[in-house]
């Protein structure tokens, strides 16, 4: 955690960047009303996302594809799920290729980011940035941001991951290697195995496993959505 | 929506009632949905609400209550819960539990309804549950895709090619056979005022006209079958085949509303399905030698496999298959007589169990017995019935109908008695009930006459029902042996399997499942004293008589229906494969459909069984 992430709460930072914002669709983003870190978490909405990106380094690799799917009142909805295609500037590494199955000639047909993102964040508002292992969407989402709209993307974020972790430790339970992935952890509630993986089938995927591990929370007082988020 | 929900698109079209839509509707169906999630032993939080929605349990298992906090169902992965799909009539689901974790999808009340409006198999569902949930399932079942024609779905009057050849009663012998010549026909029918009046065949101008030197000017009437069995034009292909076979004849008149409307041969009907019954009977009645009757039994497997591929109806299959046994013993009497030359007194062969029932598969044991007139002496006859029961019973263990291990045959000689001692077996058994002797006994209360004297058998078979009808101790001990087999399912519609063993993991479809409703439907028939021995018969008779609700007779009706329908097909395949036919099937080899529907017709049965033990207080 940086410094200025320490220092200022992401009100405070929030209300930092939209003093020079332009407006476009990031600053109506900001505009939008970001859930507050005392509300009971059912209360809040969320956005299961998955990106499909063409390798892992944030700053050389590109998003690939889009996926994502709505939380609210404890049910994942699954008409207002979506699911598109961004075209990468670059030729898309065959190493990524073999992972989520995007061909160049697949991607040269799909709309550039500049067209995606703004979907995106409109799809975003008002809500809380879910995945698993987050920092993947976030980062790139806002290296992304930065690049077309020349501010960051902030906002309040759960990391299914980091959840998963939270509960083997208070568990005091050893982590052995591939307990944390996807996968792996899904099956521990009994979700189903989907073989198939896209953006959105993981997007999905990460959403159910959300509500699974807030049905397993501990009752003593009302779970609040600071004890859920990594970012508030 | 959107192609990627292909995952969740897949689960629906795996599981009833999502299986019966159409592709395009199954694509939009994901868009619909909300996901929801429920750990082990939490409450599905909708109590009271749970109309509003259809809940697909994805995995996990659920426990729904009704307000008096009664369990009503017990749900796993596929299942549906929730708005219009009550698991009990009349009752209302309140609450749902979940026992695993569990995830589910939700849609919409309102989403159901116009799928509802668009497709009716799919609607057909959410009707009332029970019976006509299980009805749905064998008329789904029926719907599989088959090639060749089939004579269960083909209408009489599809397979008629001319109009009929007909000639009014005062023809003379004569003129009608000059008109089957011009023809070229080999039977004709006798029309008066429009109405089937009566038959000739070639047979009977051979028989009754030139063996007997007849003068041919003499009307046609003197010679003629009068009103000879007919068949309606709406009956199907398959029930002319049957009337044939029961009734060893080749030509069948078949009549429409306002006159006749043909005559369908036995040659209309071989042409379709070449293993045909009335072949195999018919040529059973052409052998003189046992060794060539073995042939024709030995087709059987095959003539099950072809009516399996048809998707004939279970009581079909069990009508025909047991026309053969009929058939091949009435054979080996005929044979027998002439061998040993006439019987010195009457008698009357009887079968009993399966056979008397009309419900033979693929493997069956022999069950009967020979009942003699009163005026048999042993010490002179008894040895002409000994070797009459024993050429029948060997002919038959031969041609493949195994002894019965219970040896409750007539070469038995406790089996082949005078009618007066027959009595007494039955006094007994009715007057003292043994629960040991009754198990075993029981298959004698399904009684069929297959040949010889008829006033034999009704006498004794009135004997009886005369002494069952009402007799609630006798019946008391008859419903208890009626509950001694189990469907085999749990508690939590579970299916109990069989541990270890040559049948590991598999479940007894024949003890555990048609063996129940067999028994009954026997107790309800006796306690009524109704002639009926067929169990779907004996079902139709006591629906309207009050021994049983007519909807629970309805509902025993389509369970056996459904259980036996899966006999057959697992025994075809089994034949196909070329293994012998059994009655032990595993769940694994059933689709998801027919599990939850199996479940649906094991329940029925032991809702049934229970309604029973409580009629008599067990």
């Amino acid at each position: 955690m940086s410094i200025w992430k320490f220092l200022f709460n992401l009100q405070e930072r929030r209300n930092w960047y939209l003093r020079k914002m332009p407006a476009g669709p990031l600053r109506d983003y900001y505009e939008s009303e970001f859930p507050l870190p005392d509300t009971e978490w059912s209360q809040a909405d969320y956005l299961a996302l998955d990106f499909e990106t063409t390798g892992l380094d944030k700053h050389k690799d590109e998003i690939l594809s889009i996926g994502y799917a709505p939380i609210r009142g404890r049910s994942l909805r699954l008409g207002e799920s979506d699911h598109y295609l961004a075209r990468p500037v670059s030729a898309i590494p065959e190493s990524s290729a073999v992972i989520h199955g995007i061909l160049d000639d697949t991607a040269s047909g799909a709309q550039p980011l500049e067209e995606a993102l703004p979907r995106l964040l409109k799809a975003l508002e008002s809500k809380i940035l879910l995945a698993h292992h987050a920092a993947v969407e976030y980062e790139f989402l806002s290296n992304a941001c930065r690049k077309i709209y020349g501010y960051p993307f902030i906002g309040p974020v759960v990391d299914t991951l980091a959840l998963e972790v939270r509960i083997f430790r208070a568990k005091d339970e050893p982590i052995r290697s591939g307990d944390l992935r996807l996968d792996k952890a899904r099956s521990r509630y009994n979700l189903p195995r989907y073989p198939a993986h896209n953006a959105l089938i993981d997007a999905i995927a990460a959403g159910e496993l959300f509500l699974a591990q807030a049905a397993y929370r501990k009752r003593s007082r009302p779970l609040l959505l600071k004890d859920m988020t990594v970012i508030t | 929506m959107d192609i990627e929900l292909l995952e969740i698109r897949d689960f629906l079209a795996a599981h009833h009632p999502f299986d019966q839509l159409p592709g395009t509707a199954l694509s939009e169906l994901p868009g619909m949905l909300q996901v929801r999630y429920f750990r082990r032993d939490s409450e599905v939080s909708d109590a009271g609400n749970l109309e509003n929605q259809l809940y697909i349990i994805r995995t996990g298992a659920v426990e729904v209550f009704n307000a008096d906090n009664e369990l009503l169902a017990r749900l796993g992965e596929g299942d549906v819960f929730g708005y219009r799909a009550s698991h009990r009539p009349n009752q209302i689901e309140h609450r749902v539990s979940a026992l695993e974790d569990t995830l589910v999808y939700q849609l919409a009340a309102i989403d159901i309804d116009k799928l509802c409006e668009k497709h009716t198999q799919f609607a057909y569902f959410f009707g009332t549950v029970g019976g006509d949930r299980l009805r749905d399932a064998i008329s789904q079942a029926a719907q599989v895709a088959h090639t060749q024609v089939n004579l269960i779905t083909t209408p009489v009057r599809d397979l008629i090619k001319r109009e009929p050849i007909t000639i009014e009663p005062s023809a003379s012998i004569h003129e009608t056979a000059a008109k089957m010549a011009q023809e070229r026909v080999s039977s004709i029918l006798v029309i008066a005022q429009g109405q089937l009046a009566g038959i000739v065949t070639d047979r009977d101008l051979r028989n009754r006209v030139v063996a007997e030197a007849l003068d041919v000017n003499l009307p046609i009437t003197e010679i003629m079958t009068f009103n000879p069995t007919a068949l309606d034009e709406n009956a199907f292909a398959f029930q002319a085949q049957m009337h044939m076979a029961r009734h060893n004849i080749h030509h069948l008149p078949i009549v429409r509303e306002n006159g006749v409307a043909g005559m369908l041969t036995a040659t209309d009907l071989t042409k379709h399905q070449t293993t045909s019954v009335v072949y195999l009977v018919s040529d059973i009645y052409k052998q003189r030698k046992i060794e060539r009757m073995r042939e024709v039994t030995a087709k059987i497997p095959d003539l099950l496999v072809n009516m399996a591929a048809a998707d004939a109806t279970a009581d079909s299959v069990g009508h025909v298959i047991t026309s053969i046994t009929d058939a091949i013993t009435t054979r080996l009497l005929q044979l027998a007589e002439i061998e040993l030359g006439p019987p010195p007194v009457p008698y009357v062969w009887v079968a009993a169990g399966s056979q008397a029932r009309n419900e033979q598969t693929a493997k069956s044991d022999q069950d009967n017995c020979m009942v003699i007139d009163d005026s048999y002496d042993p010490k002179e006859h008894g040895d002409y019935f000994r070797a009459l029961a024993k050429y029948v019973c060997d002919g038959l263990d031969s041609c493949g109908y195994i002894y019965c291990p219970g040896e409750m045959m007539a070469i038995t000689d406790r089996w082949r008695q005078p009618l007066k001692s027959w009595k007494e077996y039955f006094d007994n058994w009715i007057g003292q009930p043994e629960p040991m002797s009754l198990m075993l006994t029981c298959v004698f209360f399904d009684m069929r006459r297959v040949y010889g004297d008829r006033n034999l058998f009704r006498e004794l078979r009135d004997h009886m029902l005369e002494q069952t009808r009402g007799n609630r101790i006798f019946l008391a001990f008859m419903a208890g042996n009626a509950l001694s087999h189990q469907p085999p399912i749990g508690f939590f519609r579970n299916f109990v399997l069989i541990k270890g063993g040559e049948h590991n993991q598999t479940f007894d479809l024949k003890h555990n499942g048609i063996v129940p409703i067999v028994d009954l439907a026997r107790v309800y028939s006796l306690a009524s004293g109704s002639e009926a021995v067929n169990t779907l018969d004996r079902l139709d008779v006591v629906a309207t008589g009050g021994e049983v609700t007519e909807s629970g007779a309805r509902d025993l009706q389509d369970a056996l229906e459904f259980i036996c329908y899966l006999r057959i097909q697992h025994q075809a395949r089994q034949i196909r494969n070329g293994e012998a036919p059994d009655n032990f099937m595993s769940p694994d080899a059933l689709s998801h459909f027919e599990r939850n529907h199996l479940k649906d017709a094991f329940s029925v049965v032991r809702t049934m069984q229970n309604v029973l033990g409580q009629r008599y207080k067990m």
